[in-house]
């Protein structure tokens, strides 16, 4: 339903022109939680600004159902947003602010008073109805917010890091309430944050931004366990990076030697931590030092140094039983197995 | 209640009065006190040479908007009185106006201007105040005036073929007035500005609103308390306004400040001008406590 085509956005001129998003392409498809994960900086949000309307590109175009709006202002796209600072009108009522869209667009006033109530029960806020917006909690804001961008039928609603002022409690919960909303109404959600944790227990597909470019965009679990590159990675869970090489079939790590398919070259190699297996396992056997152990209550992460000094973390699930896995000092061998073993390209 | 308990709270309630104290003294010497003889003096009779007898009188209530014929003693509204009352009024109604137009689009441009250059509009904004008032109201005569830049510029364009008179006209009176009291609405409804969000707009704007739409709705209605702090701070020195109203409407138009003026000169009815400065206040009283409604009103309705 949403194309978006090399879509690119400078701020400035001449020499001192900043490029905040370079030639972005992909599409979204109707009804879909999508989420635009990234850094600071990493022009998320002046993307989702360029949805919105907000700002007008420099170049490329956004298709939305087979029309190019990239050039509309954003009162007349029907795309609404949710602000990360909520921005409720401070001198309405909570049912004025969800109505304020419907009375720009010169609905009835039956029709708006409806619709209020309606997006009010849908956001279990029906008894605030007549407070102020300034006299409610964040939490409740926040879901006067999501009522007032939802209550004119947008066919895309944008989500600007919205849960970002929330305590962690609260966040989790608007995170189920935001995931239940979306399924609720069928829409489709463009989701801004910065937080991976927040992206992936939420999201249907997202994109991992970086430098004003997609990195990667995949389902949480293929982002997770399919990394692209070194950045998507780094910044999806903990991760190790180990310098290798493969040439003729073969892939050389840290003295150890496997049968891989991959082109000559250098490499970097990529392990979770909780898959680093204590002992010999198929895959990569090295001999590794124990520096230190970190206990986490539900695992260990064991903090181990290679042979030429490169570090590496293992996680291993505490047992019931049985102490600690090993000791600081200890010298032991760690397995990287074959199939937790992802080859990314290397770095510039 | 225990003893302890009261005398503590007596001690409480002393301890205020006496940190009140400076505050009250000086409302006292240099606010009520001076009102009082104001007061006072308005129910005097007026000496022969200016100041007061004092013989208890209320004639100088009276004269305010009635006057009594010298010959047969009946009693008529004074149209002079009347007058110049809803000159001041209407004349320093329009001034307000002309700042408004003028003011908040200023306000505006400042406050949309990067943070870094606000201050040197503001700067601009404020050179007026360092000048003494007579000195900018002749350079507005200056201005205006048959000989003036104006009359010149027409005159030597070709566009009249003789002076337009506008000095000593209502119009006069106006242009000084609103190019005098312009910074005092431009502050303001440029500091309610300034506060203002604008991602507040942006929001509006993502929600169907046209920019008047926005305007009305969510812009307004966040710097209302702004401009009518402006318009309340142009319209009370307007209508109290006596150097302005003197050198631009000469003798013909005058307003409440030159009548009352008159009175401790030319007129020597020192009772009447104290009742007339009496009724002004009154009058700027009234308009205070109908801005004080408008604002705190609309917080507990809304």
């Amino acid at each position: 339903m949403l194309e978006i085509r090399n879509l690119t956005k400078s701020f400035g001129a001449g020499a001192t022109a900043v490029t905040a998003l370079h030639e972005v392409a992909f599409s979204i498809a109707e009804g879909e939680f999508f989420t635009l994960l990234g850094p600071s900086g990493c022009g998320k949000t002046t993307l989702l600004r360029l949805i919105a309307g907000f700002e007008p590109p420099t170049g490329g175009a956004l298709v939305l159902d087979g029309r190019d709006v990239a050039h509309l202002p954003p009162n007349k796209r029907p795309v609404n947003t949710v602000f990360q600072n909520y921005a409720l009108f401070p001198h309405m009522t909570v049912a004025e602010n969800v109505g304020f869209a419907l009375g720009a667009q010169g609905r009835p006033r039956s029709e708006i008073a409806e619709t209020v109530e309606r997006m009010l029960a849908l956001v279990q806020l029906d008894h605030l109805a007549h407070r102020k917006s300034a006299e409610l909690s964040g939490g409740q804001q926040q879901r006067v917010a999501l009522a007032r961008a939802l209550a004119p039928k947008p066919r895309i609603l944008l989500l600007d890091e919205p849960l970002s002022a929330l305590d962690m409690k609260l966040r989790k919960e608007m995170q189920v309430e935001l995931k239940r909303l979306q399924q609720e109404t069928g829409l489709t959600f463009i989701f801004v944050t910065h937080d991976q944790e927040e992206a992936l227990t939420m999201s249907d597909r997202i994109a991992v931004m970086s430098g004003g470019r997609i990195q990667q965009i995949a389902s949480p679990r293929d982002l997770y366990d399919h990394p692209s590159n070194s950045f998507v990675a780094g910044f999806i869970g903990e991760s190790n990076f180990l310098d290798a090489r493969c040439a003729g079939g073969k892939l050389f790590a840290q003295g150890a030697e496997l049968e891989v398919d991959h082109a000559d070259g250098p490499i970097t190699l990529m392990v979770r931590p909780e898959h680093v297996v204590l002992g010999t396992a198929q895959g990569l056997t090295l001999r590794a030092k124990v520096e230190t152990l970190v206990y986490f209550g539900t695992d260990t992460h064991v903090h181990l140094t290679l042979p030429d000094g490169a570090r590496l973390v293992a996680r291993v699930q505490n047992a019931l039983r049985g102490g600690a896995p090993c000791a600081e000092g200890d010298t032991l061998t760690v397995s990287l197995p074959a199939d937790a073993l992802r080859l990314l390209p290397k770095d510039a | 209640m225990d003893i302890a308990e009261t005398r503590a709270l007596r001690a409480d309630a002393r301890r205020r009065w006496t940190l009140a104290m400076p505050a009250v003294t000086i409302i006292t010497l240099f606010s009520i006190l001076p009102l009082l003889v104001v007061v006072v003096y308005s129910f005097l009779t007026p000496g022969d040479y200016g100041n007061v007898k004092w013989i208890w009188s209320t004639e100088g209530w009276f004269q305010v908007l009635f006057q009594r014929d010298i010959f047969d003693d009946t009693v008529t509204l004074s149209d002079a009185h009347l007058t110049i009352l809803g000159r001041s009024v209407t004349l320093s109604l329009i001034t307000t106006l002309i700042t408004l137009f003028l003011g908040v689009p200023t306000a505006w441009f400042i406050a949309t201007r990067p943070a870094r250059q606000r201050a040197f509009w503001l700067f601009l904004i404020t050179i007026p105040f360092w000048t003494n008032l007579l000195v900018r109201t002749i350079a507005v005569q200056e201005m205006i005036r048959s000989e003036g830049l104006i009359n010149r510029l027409l005159l030597w364009l070709g566009a009249i073929d003789a002076p337009i008179q506008m000095m000593y006209t209502n119009f006069a009176i106006l242009v000084g007035m609103a190019y005098v009291f312009l910074p005092l609405m431009v502050l303001p409804v440029y500091a309610a500005i300034e506060r203002f969000d604008f991602r507040l707009a942006e929001a509006g704007y993502d929600l169907y609103a046209s920019r008047l739409y926005c305007l009305r709705k969510v812009v307004l209605p966040q710097v209302k308390a702004g401009i009518i702090a402006g318009s309340i701070l142009v319209f009370v020195p307007s209508l109290g306004a006596y150097v302005t109203p003197r050198i631009m409407g000469g003798g013909k138009s005058m307003m409440l400040g030159n009548l009352i003026e008159m009175q401790f000169g030319q007129g020597r009815n020192w009772p009447l001008g104290a009742a007339l400065s009496l009724a002004l206040t009154a009058l700027v009283l009234v308009a205070l406590v109908w801005y004080t409604r408008l604002t705190t009103g609309e917080r507990r309705h809304g």
